[in-house]
């Protein structure tokens, strides 16, 4: 057999298996966003609309509207308090010490878990009758004992924000000791030694040298938060009513639970539009050539 | 412009001594080189000067200020750093200016004094390149740059050569020569390298294991040398160090040889210590000892002649005309000048 013939064949099942698990399910996903595609109405699923799924997510759904906002607002949350904690505790960790191994260790733990995990334990931590938050203000805060976090559409959204916090920051902490670990010391010493503050050092040398990494951090922390899912799933199910109710929440229930896979396909494919601008942003930091 | 005072200086980590215990006045204006191999202690002495490490115990003063306490930006010195340590997401022109801009520089004054500064080590038409884009030579020149666009109370140079190939150090020493003449400023430059040490100090102070060994001028150092390590270390070809006895007031040769008249008293151990450009070369029976040329050779401006007898080794400056063959025999003379006898256990020099 030709060299030529044979690599292709070598390569062939790893493509099949691609196509048939992301690049089919993809196509037949963007042609469903056209049709009527209801569960429950028989040949609906060949019967096309064109851009009718698409005009009614616009028109016709409040809700939909309402996940866009529930969507962006903890977006920018989770990105913008995820990062600055994270950008905190790497520069407490950086400089070494006796800990630092052990508590980098301890760290990981949180992200080891999985995010459906961590909105189960959220929900236990904020049973109102017998979670440990209770128990904590029971003591601490007497006024907010009886709170019942999970029913008020702002709490529970800080709840479901803190919950995202918590499981992301280890993560991109590590990422980022291992950014500022790559800043020569040479730089920030010359600095010091120019007269520059601790805060001027960090603004004008560690931030400047860091911002590739830290622009690598905050593409990808976007892209997770946009497509939150599980662990809002298990910890609010999106309430109360629609409080918590992200876009990857809103095309599940539209798609599984009221059977219209047509018009969730539309939403989810609409979701692709700020998934590829950030996808495109985070390759070219990446592989940037410089 | 300061002196520099450092008053039992001694710096630890666990039970790692890097200084130990060390005291040494450095005067205004001075040119005083640190000079030792690699982990002598050199250059944590001047990162504790910079502010950069914090001293286990002693004092440092600059000036009439004592600055254990301050920080490196208070202390008003300049480093220049061995990687140079130029910003990299900067331009030349705006590393030049950093120092100025972070101590509220009008900014009127900012523009002339970067580009005085960078006329004076030659830089005007890179200002606008990042330092990525510029040769070792040429970052080398924005660090001293960014170093003199102030006028610091000291300038620290932590091995500012040592990254150059050896054609462009040889250019830049005489630079910083120039300069630091111009300049007036009293500068502490760490170096493990003889020849910087011995072209550019007013002073050296030699050290070795965290230990001053030796300060004095050039001149002292290179032909005063208080130890068998100074003496070793100062000078290229390496002093010879033989391994003999004083009787009789001569010194004799581990092998039996009676070889040149000191001045000390009789004693059994001793190292006579001799520069290659302090012995003669004559033909056979002339000198004080005859050997035979175990290697020669031919440096350019002079010839370097190894001679052994017994089993012994020494090297021996020939004139630059002189032409040999291996296996010759020579006679050798010590003169009775520019010799140097030392305790083997101490290292101590014997004086007479």
């Amino acid at each position: 057999m030709r060299d030529n013939t044979l690599k292709y064949l070598l390569v062939l099942p790893a493509i099949l298996v691609v196509f048939a698990t992301a690049i089919w399910p993809l196509i037949e996903s963007l042609r469903l966003s056209f049709t009527v595609g209801r569960f429950s109405v028989p040949g609906s699923l060949e019967q096309y609309l064109g851009w009718e799924n698409f005009a009614w997510a616009f028109t016709q759904e409040p809700a939909f509207w309402n996940a866009v906002r529930v969507t962006a607002i903890y977006t920018v949350l989770t990105v913008g308090l995820t990062t600055t904690m994270a950008l905190g505790l790497a520069l407490l960790l950086a400089p070494g010490g006796k800990f630092r191994a052990g508590v980098q260790t301890i760290l990981i733990l949180p992200f080891a878990m999985s995010p459906a995990l961590i909105g189960v334990s959220f929900r236990f931590m904020f049973n109102p009758e017998f979670g440990l938050f209770d128990a904590f203000f029971g003591v601490l805060i007497p006024p907010l004992a009886d709170v019942s976090w999970l029913a008020d559409p702002i709490l529970a959204f800080a709840v479901c924000v803190m919950a995202d916090v918590w499981g992301w920051i280890p993560f991109l902490t590590l990422v980022l000791i291992g950014g500022l670990a790559s800043i020569p010391q040479d730089t920030i010493e010359a600095a010091q030694v120019d007269g520059a503050s601790n805060w001027r050092v960090f603004k004008d040398i560690t931030i400047p040298q860091l911002a590739p990494v830290l622009a690598v951090v905050i593409i990808l922390k976007s892209i997770f938060s946009l497509k939150t899912f599980d662990q809002i799933f298990m910890l609010t199910n999106g309430g109360p009513g629609t409080a918590t109710q992200t876009l990857s929440h809103y095309i599940y229930f539209n798609g599984m639970k009221y059977g219209q896979i047509g018009y969730a396909a539309s939403v989810a494919w609409l979701m692709v539009i700020p998934m590829i601008v950030l996808a495109y942003a985070y390759t070219k930091f990446v592989f940037r050539k410089d | 412009m300061a002196s520099v005072i450092l008053k039992n200086l001694t710096k630890c980590w666990g039970d790692f001594i890097g200084v130990d215990n060390q005291s040494l006045d450095i005067q205004d204006h001075e040119f005083l080189v640190l000079l030792g191999p690699s982990g002598c202690g050199k250059t944590t002495t001047m990162r504790m000067i910079a502010g950069l490490e914090d001293p286990t115990d002693g004092e440092i003063w600059i000036g009439d200020r004592m600055v254990n306490d301050d920080l490196p930006k208070d202390r008003h010195v300049a480093m220049v750093f061995q990687n140079y340590g130029l910003y990299p997401h900067m331009t030349v022109f705006d590393n030049i200016a950093y120092p100025l801009r972070v101590r509220g520089t009008p900014k009127g004054e900012i523009e002339p004094r970067v580009k005085k500064a960078a006329g004076q080590v030659e830089l005007i038409e890179l200002l606008h390149r990042k330092p990525k884009a510029l040769s070792g030579g040429q970052r080398q020149r924005v660090a001293l740059a960014r170093a003199i666009v102030r006028t610091p109370r000291v300038f620290l140079m932590d091995e500012p050569l040592s990254n150059l190939d050896a054609k462009l150090r040889v250019t830049m020493r005489a630079e910083l020569k120039h300069l630091s003449r111009e300049l007036k400023i009293t500068t502490i430059y760490v170096t493990h390298d003889q020849i910087e040490a011995m072209t550019l100090a007013d002073r050296i102070a030699v050290m070795k294991d965290g230990i001053i060994q030796q300060v004095g001028t050039p001149d002292e150092i290179y032909n005063d040398p208080a130890s068998l390590f100074v003496a070793g270390f100062i000078g290229s070809p390496a002093m010879n160090l033989i391994n003999g006895s004083v009787q009789d007031g001569y010194f004799v040769t581990t092998g039996g040889t009676k070889l040149v008249a000191v001045s000390v008293p009789d004693k059994p151990d001793v190292v006579l210590g001799v520069r290659a450009d302090d012995m003669r070369i004559s033909e056979e029976g002339e000198g004080d000892i005859d050997a035979r040329i175990y290697a020669f050779e031919h440096t350019g401006e002079a010839t370097l002649l190894t001679v052994q007898w017994g089993t012994q080794r020494v090297i021996v400056r020939g004139a630059r005309h002189l032409r040999k063959e291996q296996g010759e025999i020579v006679s050798i003379s010590l003169g009775s000048d520019h010799l140097y006898l030392f305790n083997p256990d101490t290292g101590k020099r014997i004086r007479g």
